[in-house]
């Protein structure tokens, strides 16, 4: 089967090094994961998510629709904002996780993850049929390119012609990029200040829109990044990966996304039922960070083990911290091995290796890394 | 493609791309080689074999990891672990850096050293296998 390409493809093909990455052809670095990686950290870096989805909500019951299909509660939200959520199964099993952006009471935008995209809009459509509600997927026709690090406001201000540092965090608005019409929202998946921008009518058949941002991005300082700072960058900031951390398996509750769900909410939600018996009983497990103390590499499906060395869990998502030099890890352990400082060992082929349960949203000093860092 | 790789003549490969070169009284240093350390790219972390191991040509002596990839590695001969280069804790880019000098990882005393090279490629042969990947 032939690769999906995105908007950005002819850049990418050029410049990077490129992998099948759930049927798309997508770079996995270009100069290397460590310096995109501590360009992300350092001042900015840019990606390609254009693999993404994005579907517009529209029509009289949008709200009402949305508050039926996710987990957390859109009636806060103003114009402009955004929220972070889930979508469950009825049985509390996370279907994928997203950002909703509000435009007005009747037109959302929604954005998921790539993996996902099919499934995904198959269960909104399927769940939309007692709604006024259209929903259009526009993930061929509306490119997306991540900006992040703590020159991102700086970076993207310089092909800009509106003010972005006014756009706050999680919120969206309408600015012109090279001269091109775009969404920018404050949002990322690196852990650092940045946007995610979304270069409106640039189709995947035409995608010159979406490539003169992107090459003017370049030109404007910004470092191109892949897949594989993505990933380590996202797991230094103890975000979820779905389909290693968060899956169909998995309920929001024992995923550390209790915040995302509101039981008390108006009217009825996909999974309520299931996730309140499940916060009435309580949950038997829960997701932890783990930083190794001695020398090794954690990865996905590695064992966890207690000091008394008995298998508690697996990782679900690992490597080497860039930032800190370390191994890190997120893994689900039963809840007496969920608090700050607990031994644990990681079976890294015939050895275990030592570690403890620590802070892990994010695994890094906020004071120094991240959107909340201290300003100089 | 695989014209950017160097081999070096004199050495011996294996077809999971380790190398092995003859020190002479038996030793033999091992290392990975260029085209393996390309693939991987940053090399992050190694896994040395243990001092005075025991190990069987083609059995298991350690691990590369790269920041997404773990590669094992396989000894080329067989024998005993007498030095492990333990400069690579520190720094495993010497491997990328380096895969023929500074990036050995171990040397053995081998136990069959001339019935072990007989099994390997030497550069010409390997060259020619680089070219059917």
């Amino acid at each position: 089967m032939e690769l999906k390409k995105t908007h950005i493809y002819r850049y990418h093909a050029d410049h990077g090094n490129m992998v099948d990455f759930g049927g798309y052809a997508m770079p996995v670095w270009y100069e290397g994961i460590q310096a995109e990686h501590k360009a992300v950290r350092d001042a900015c870096g840019i990606f390609d998510t254009s693999h993404m989805g994005r579907t517009w909500a529209e029509g009289p019951d949008t709200e009402k629709f949305l508050n039926y299909l996710i987990t957390n509660d859109v009636d806060k939200l103003e114009p402009y904002g955004g929220l972070y959520s889930v979508m469950c199964k009825p049985t509390g099993g996370i279907v994928d996780d997203l950002i909703l952006y509000k435009f007005t009471p009747e037109r959302y935008l929604v954005v998921y993850n790539a993996g996902n995209r099919d499934k995904d809009f198959k269960w909104m459509k399927k769940n939309s049929k007692d709604f006024k509600v259209k929903l259009t997927d526009v993930s061929d026709k509306v490119a997306m390119i991540a900006v992040q690090g703590p020159k991102a406001v700086e970076t993207l201000q310089k092909i800009t012609k509106e003010d972005v540092s006014k756009i706050g965090r999680f919120n969206i608005g309408e600015i012109t990029v090279s001269g091109v019409k775009c969404l920018a929202a404050r949002t990322g998946y690196t852990g650092e200040d940045g946007f995610e921008v979304f270069v409106l009518d640039s189709p995947l058949e035409k995608p010159d829109k979406a490539l003169k941002v992107w090459e003017d991005l370049v030109g404007a300082g910004a470092v191109p990044c892949g897949l594989g700072a993505r990933d380590s960058l996202r797991l230094e900031a103890g975000l979820w990966l779905y389909g290693n951390d968060i899956d169909e398996s998995i309920n929001p509750l024992e995923a550390g996304l209790r915040w995302t769900v509101k039981f008390k909410k108006a009217g009825y939600f996909i999974g309520q039922k299931a996730l309140q018996k499940i916060r009435d009983e309580g949950v038997k497990k829960t997701l932890v960070g783990i930083m190794l103390e001695e020398r090794g590499i954690p990865r996905h499906s590695y064992e966890v083990l207690n000091a008394e060395e008995k298998e508690i869990g697996v990782v679900t998502s690992g490597g080497m911290s860039p930032t800190l030099n370390v191994g890190i890890a997120l893994a689900y352990l039963p809840l007496e091995y969920a608090e700050l400082g607990t031994p644990v060992l990681v079976r890294i082929r015939k050895n275990l290796v030592k570690g403890k349960v620590v802070k892990h949203r994010p695994f890094y000093d906020e004071t120094q890394y991240g959107w909340k860092r201290d300003k100089k | 493609m695989t014209d950017e790789y160097k081999v070096l003549d004199g050495l011996y490969y294996t077809k999971e791309h380790e190398w092995a070169k003859k020190l002479g009284g038996g030793l033999v240093a091992v290392g990975i080689d260029d085209y393996a350390q390309g693939q991987l790219h940053e090399i992050v972390y190694v896994e040395l074999p243990s001092m005075d191991a025991e190990v069987t040509q083609g059995g298991a002596i350690g691990a590369v990891e790269s920041v997404k990839a773990v590669s094992d590695m396989y000894s080329p001969v067989g024998g005993k672990v007498v030095e492990v280069n333990e400069a690579l804790l520190d720094s495993p880019e010497k491997i990328n850096e380096d895969p023929y000098g500074e990036g050995w990882i171990a040397k053995i005393e081998a136990s069959s050293l001339d019935a072990d090279l007989k099994k390997l490629m030497d550069a010409k042969a390997y060259r020619e296998f680089l070219k059917s990947l």
